[in-house]
This record gives structure tokens, sequence and C-alpha cells, in this order.
């Protein structure tokens, strides 16, 4: 079995594989019942797919040690790379060592090269991980220090060691700002062409929308163009519409722009009675209205948006600007 | 190839790069054109010497380079995208070379009063080298500022009776009090802030946001240089493109440098009887002969040149249009004051930055100099002061009231600090004080920098950092993160290394300056 397996995967990635071979594995225990399950235990390990072996386990070396070797240090001690001939992505090849010998010592941390090496001066040229790549934070620090301690084992389990820091609660997902513009990458290069307008996401982040740049061509951008941009409006995060040709009758497209946040209108023919159109925008969180027409009225409209911090007027009609002292000079 | 064959090409052996998928054994010929389509100019730009191997490669598909060319994005395409969403998509940098006395400007010492003329502790030295200019001098005998602090704003910042403009956007700024670089001369110095390196050939900070983010107006240059006229001239030091230069970057991300004159850039005006058209005409066709060129050697400057060329040409239009300040307002000569009419001067340049900054220019650099007073300081740093104040000052507000400094950030800072003792003969009213590279203090405003705070901390003597010490390099890495870049990841290959704008020393960007 073994060896229809690897002969099966050659060419694979061992990743690949190793998904391979658990989705091979279900599917037999599925057809045979429970008695095929060692077989297909003993194919899942033959499959190379040994890192699986010791996650999920209770172990304080697998939950809390392991992550940390991997995150930090097995991009150079690792399989694709073994600096010093030290290898950290199992606990076998942890305790191998390196070309100066051990580099853990049960009970001992500050006897331990590898401890030492992470807690020593970050600017000695001994210090890991090397090449100012990002240290080991003390909670990580004192991860390793309480696992050495305790005797440094693979199978000392999470509970017994008491005082590990808390594991940082993961980050929330940042809140997509717009849906993702990849599967609509044809489309925007096709408006890009047809406007020379350009639609640039803000970050490599795909949620995180994209930017309508006029800079290069604003008078290239007019009512026209902005209707022509409703297939792509919820994609659209800052208009950068300063000194185009947008008038009020742009207003009513970008209106069903749902995911707008910045709205530059500096230098436009834009009106109060038009900013009324804007209501809907409920994401708005700034509109530049510098050198526009807009009076009070106008702002008085604004005031519906429910999402608006910041707007700016100088150069308006607007009388005054309770928000910003310095807009109304 | 066949070695002999004329399309064979001295660099096809990928110039000591690795294969890339063309060189695969038994990848289908529509997979690996698919993926050669794949490519584009800015990968092929990115590539640096391996396009060599490229026009090899172009020329065996039998689709020729210019081809290749024609179906490549704009040029000034950006050639990643932020790793995260931008704070700031510009900057405006006021250097003030030759470097203005922290004590005299941001870094109050007022119990300095109380040791005039006693001698600096030994102790505080720790036996630094000093520089030739002090090195013989007998005694270190401390000088006060002779400029009294006040508290400004809301933030109750003390702030120098030098800028009692900038005192009042003082709630603006981020004082960093704690800065420290390498080098104890001008041109290291000034070389390590603008290109993070003490030796000339790295990029600078313009030209790395250019290659990383691109053109946001592709009509102007992404990156802009302007010096300026001095009120007076007391050593000052020369400024070289090296400064601005694009190194081993494409030379399309070298900075434009606007002349102080009357014709902020020469020649681009058509000479007497030469039409549009027939400019037109002449650059096709030396693009023409540029591209047969490209065609042969397979150079990628030589399409840095077309870019050039065609850029010079689009600046024909958007240059004059920049600096027709006829149009401003009253209320602009009202806030940056009269000088601002008078090309060159610091005034003029703080509104062309604005202008810069309202087309989308991402990086602005405006150079003043002649802040070097290792003699009759206390007279000199005032000249400096009252030419520079009011111009700062109006650029902050400016950009403010047109809701553009919340996404561009201002930085002003000199290349290091200067000693708390005298150089040369100290009285109650002159003094002088000699470069000091262990702390120096610059501000930064706007573009997601955290408005109202000063950051780190100096001894009683200004002379050594007792409270979160900030390199260059961190200074480095906190702007690019504004612009959602991340040091670690832009990098260029060059001589065998992933050349980054923070070089291999460790550096970090500094959370608490991030609003």
């Amino acid at each position: 079995m073994t060896s229809w397996l690897n002969a099966s995967f050659s060419g694979l990635s061992r990743a690949a594989a190793g998904r391979q071979a658990v989705a091979v594995i279900v599917s037999v225990a599925r057809r045979h019942g429970d008695r095929r399950r060692p077989y297909a235990l003993f194919a899942l390990l033959a499959a190379g797919a040994l890192a699986v072996s010791a996650r999920g386990e209770d172990t304080f070396f697998a939950q809390r040690v392991a992550p940390i070797f991997e995150q930090k240090c097995v991009a150079c001690h690792g399989e694709k790379k073994q600096k010093g001939k030290l290898r950290l992505d199992s606990f076998a090849q942890l305790m191998r060592g390196g070309e100066g010998g051990g580099v853990v010592k049960a009970g001992a941390p500050k006897a331990s090269e590898l401890f030492i090496r992470v807690t020593m001066d970050p600017e000695d040229e001994d210090f890991m991980p090397a090449d100012s790549k990002p240290p080991l934070t003390p909670d990580e620090v004192k991860v390793l220090e309480l696992w050495i301690a305790a005797g440094a084992s693979e199978t000392t389990s999470l509970a017994a060691i008491k005082g590990a820091p808390a594991l940082a609660a993961r980050k929330a997902p940042v809140a997509a700002l717009a849906p993702d513009w990849h599967p609509r990458a044809a489309q925007i290069a096709q408006f890009e062409k047809s406007t020379g307008l350009r639609l640039v996401p803000r970050s490599a982040v795909p949620t995180d929308g994209l930017v309508l740049r006029t800079a290069s061509a604003p008078t290239r951008c007019d009512d026209a163009a902005l209707a022509q941009l409703a297939p792509l409006a919820d994609l659209v995060v800052e208009a950068e519409l300063a000194r185009t040709k947008i008038t009020d009758v742009g207003l009513v497209s970008l209106a069903t722009f749902s995911n707008l946040c910045a709205l530059d209108l500096t230098r436009t023919a834009v009106t109060s009675g038009g900013l009324g159109t804007l209501v809907p925008l409920q994401k708005l969180e700034s509109i530049n209205l510098t050198s526009t027409e807009v009076d009070d009225t106008g702002v008085a409209r604004l005031k519906q948006l429910p999402a608006l911090r910041k707007t700016w007027v100088f150069g308006t009609r607007v009388s005054t600007v309770a928000e910003d002292p310095a807009a109304a000079k | 190839m066949n070695p002999s064959s004329p399309d064979h090409h001295l660099c096809s052996d990928h110039c000591g790069e690795n294969p890339t998928v063309w060189d695969l054994p038994h990848v289908p010929l529509g997979l690996k054109r698919e993926w050669l389509d794949l490519e584009t100019r800015r990968h092929f730009l990115g590539q640096g010497v391996k396009a060599l191997g490229w026009a090899g490669l172009a020329t065996l598909l039998g689709r020729s380079a210019p081809k290749l060319l024609a179906n490549a994005p704009i040029l000034g395409a950006p050639t990643m995208l932020p790793h995260y969403a931008p704070k700031a998509k510009r900057a405006i940098y006021l250097f003030m070379a030759g470097s203005p006395s922290q004590i005299e400007t941001w870094d109050d010492k007022p119990a300095l009063a109380d040791l005039f003329d006693k001698d600096l502790p030994e102790s505080v030295r720790g036996g630094q080298t000093l520089t030739g200019m002090t090195a013989s001098q007998t005694r270190f005998p401390i000088a006060p500022s002779v400029y009294k602090f006040a508290r400004q704003g809301k933030a109750g910042r003390f702030v120098s009776e030098l800028f009692p403009y900038t005192a009042k956007v003082s709630d603006e700024l981020c004082v960093i009090k704690s800065l420290y670089t390498d080098a104890i001369n001008h041109e290291p110095a000034i070389l390590q802030l603008t290109t993070g390196n003490m030796f000339p050939g790295k990029p600078s900070i313009g030209s790395w946001l250019s290659y990383g983010l691109g053109a946001m107006n592709a009509e102007l240059p992404t990156f802009v240089v302007m010096t300026s006229k001095m009120p007076h001239r007391t050593n000052v030091q020369a400024l070289s493109n090296r400064l601005w230069s694009s190194g081993f970057l494409s030379p399309e991300h070298a900075a434009v440098a606007l002349r102080s004159g009357s014709d902020p850039v020469l020649y681009l005006n058509n000479p007497k009887g030469v039409s549009s058209d027939v400019r037109r005409a002449m650059i096709d066709g030396v693009n023409d002969l540029n591209r047969q060129l490209f065609e042969r050697v397979g150079d990628p400057e030589i399409n840095a040149r077309i870019s050039q060329y065609e850029m010079a040409f689009r600046m024909q239009t958007s240059v004059p249009e920049l600096t027709d300040f006829s149009k401003e307002p009253q209320s602009t000569w009202d806030l940056y004051g009269p000088k601002a009419k008078e090309p060159g001067t610091f005034a003029y340049n703080c509104l062309m930055a604005r202008r810069l900054a309202e087309r989308g220019v991402r990086f602005t650099q405006i150079f003043l100099r002649s802040w070097d007073q290792h003699s009759r300081l206390p007279t000199n740093i005032k000249l400096m002061a009252e030419d520079s104040d009011q111009p700062t000052y109006a650029l902050i507000t400016d950009l403010k009231r047109r809701g553009l400094l919340d996404d561009t950030v201002v930085i002003w800072g000199g290349e290091f600090g200067r000693t708390v003792y005298s150089q040369g003969t100290l009285t109650a009213d002159n003094y002088g004080r000699d470069h000091h590279p262990r702390c120096f203090s610059m501000w930064m405003a706007g573009g997601g920098v955290k408005p109202g705070i000063s950051f780190g901390e100096t001894d009683e003597f200004s002379y050594n950092i007792v409270k979160n010490p900030m390199h260059i390099r961190d200074l480095h890495a906190t702007i690019l993160h504004l612009f959602g870049l991340d040091h670690n990841k832009l990098s260029f290959k060059f001589q065998g290394l992933d050349q980054k704008l923070t070089g291999v020393l460790p550096s970090k960007v500094i959370n608490d300056l991030l609003a």
C-alpha cells in the first residue's frame, strides 16, 4: 500500500499528497467500515504526513512550543534550509541538535543554547531569529522557558505545565470594505481602457476595495464615465474626483456606490441641491467640497449621512464649520 | 539556441539567475506562452538584468520585444499593491539641510540655563570621537538656548519662540526627540536620511515609493525635488542628485528636480518654430530608434529612456499649469506670505508642494540649506527660522483646510543634531554648536501620524537618548508603513542581495507614532 501511495503521489507536493492521503483514507474507511481503519492509519503515516501525528494531541509541545518554531524558526531551520545543521520542524529533529551539539538541556533553560540565543542582546550577531527577522515575543520566550524547565518533553500534557501566558486571541478578521474585486478584473480593465480612468486596489487585501483615481486626466471623468461604472460601483471605497467634470447628475450615479467611504469633490461643479442625492451612502465617512459652490443648505443635507465624520468646505459659500475651525479660515 | 545563430544572446544563460518556466522540459508550448503572456512589463523591469535574457526569449517566440512592450500596462504602473491599506498617499519632506540645533528648536532643556559655561561632564561624552572642528577644544562649556520656549496649543507642547507661526499648528505635530544616526558629517548623514545608506548609489525614499506604488498622476513625475533660496549663506553644503537618485532602480524612479528660476524644467518648452506636432513626430522617431536598439540588446535602461521622453512630452502640458500661480486666491498669499510669489524661495516651494500634492505627486522633497551653525548660532538660526516658519505653518494649514493633510504626511528635520557645548567662544548671546549624531529632533504631521504627541527623551544635556531611541531606519520603516508598505518586503534584487530602504540591520515601525 505504501508503494502504491508513493507512486501515485510522485510529482505532487508533500502537502497536497497529505491532503489526498486523508481523502483516500476517509473514503477507504467509509467503504470498508472500522475494520479497515488500522490499515488506513498505517497508510497515513507512511504517506509522509507525519506532521499530523503530533497535532491534535493535548501536549504542551504540540500546542504551545511547536507553533512558535513553525512561525519564527523553521524558515531557516526546517526542511528546506538547515542553518547551523539545525532543524526545528519536529521534536526528534530539535533533540538531535545542530552542528554545535544539543540545543536543549532539559530542566535548565538558561543552559540551553536554544533559549540563550533567543534571549540574548538582539544586537548580538548570535541572536536568533537572525537578520532582523521578527524576534520571539516575551510570551513566546516564557513558553519556551517553562517547557524546558519542566523537562522539555514531547509528551508532557498541556495541563501539566502551569503559568504559561494565555494564547493571544486570534485577531478578529478585519471587516471587508467591499467584495473581492478579482472576479471582476476583466470588467475593471475594460472600464479603465474605455474611460482612461483608473480603478486601483487599495491594498493587497482583495476586500479592501478600489480607489477611483482620476489624477492623470481629471477632465476625462464626467457624469457619463461615472454612469459606466455602475456594474462595479460596489467595489469603489474611495472616489478621487477633484477637478473632474462631475456635476449633480454624476452624484446620482455616486449614490449607488454602496461601499463608498471617502469622496473628494474638490473644484467640481456640484451644488448644494445635488448633495441631497448622496443620502443613501450609509458608509460615507469623509467628503471634500473644497472650492465648490456648495453652501449651508448643502452641508445641512449631509447631516443625514450616518457615518460622515469629516467635511471640508474651504473656499465654498458655507458660512461656519462647527467640526473643523481650520477649514473655516 | 545555437550559439552561432544570430539569435543567440550572450546573456541568455539567465545571467546567473535561476532558470524560468521557459527552461523546464516537458512543459507544453501553449502553457509556456500563457506564462509569458502573464508576465507584465513591471515584472520585466523588476527582473533587472534578467530582462537581457528575455529579449532573446521574445525573439525565440517570434515576437519582437517592442510588441511585448506594446501589450504592457501603462507606464508608471506599480510594482506591487500596498501590503495593507495606506494612511498616506503622499509625503512632503522639508529637509533642513545643515541640521538645525535641536536645543533651540524642539528639545527644550530649560534647566541648562543654570549650567551656563559649566563644563560638560566627561561621563556624558563617554569617550566619543568628536569632529576635527571641536576635538582640540580645551573646554566643552555648556551653552543653554538663548531662545525661550512656551506652551502652545491644546496639547500644551513647549514650542520655541523661533517658531511663532509653527506654534499655531503645534497640535498637528508629532515631535520625535530621540532620533539618532550613524554619521557625523553632512554628506554621509544627508545620504543616510535620503537613501538609508551613507554610501552613494542607493535609491532615495521617493524612488522606493515610486517603484513600489507607481504614479498617481502619469502626467507629472512621481518624485519631485526642490532646493530653496537661502536667507543667508554660511557653511552651505552642496546638494547633488545622488540624494534623489533612483540608485539601482530603473531611472524613471529618480526625482525630477524643479529649478528655482523662472524656468522650472530646462528645455521643456519647444524651441521657436517647433510646433507640438513636430515635437511629437521627433519623439516618435527617437522612440522608434530606441526600440530597435532595445530589440537588439534588451537593456531595460532603454525603456526607461523611452518613458522619460514620454514623460517630458506630457510635462510640456502639465508643468505650465502646475507652475501658473495666477489663479491662487488672495487667501493663499495671506497665508504663505509675500515671499511665496518669488520663485525659488522656501515659501514658493511650500506652495508648490501643496499644488503638487493636489495633483497627486507622491513624494516632494524641499531642501533648505544653511542651518549649519558652528558659530553665530543665535543670529543665524533666527534668520533661517524667520525664512521658513511662516511657510511651514502655511503648508500644514493649507493642506488641512483643503482636506489633504489626512493623507499627506509632512516631515521636517535635518540630518543630525548639534552639541550642547559651544564650539568656539561662549558668551551670553553668542555661541556655536558642532555636529551631534547621538540625538536629534524631527517632526511629522498628517498622513496617519498621531498628532499632538512627543516621542522619545534625551538626557538633561540633550546629549544621549534616555527613552525610546529611534534610528533613521526606524523612521524609514515608519514612513513606508504609512504608505501601506512593509519595509521588509519592499525590496529589489541587486548585487545578490534583496536590497531594502532599511538595509539589513534591525529596523522597526514605531507604532507609538501612528494615529
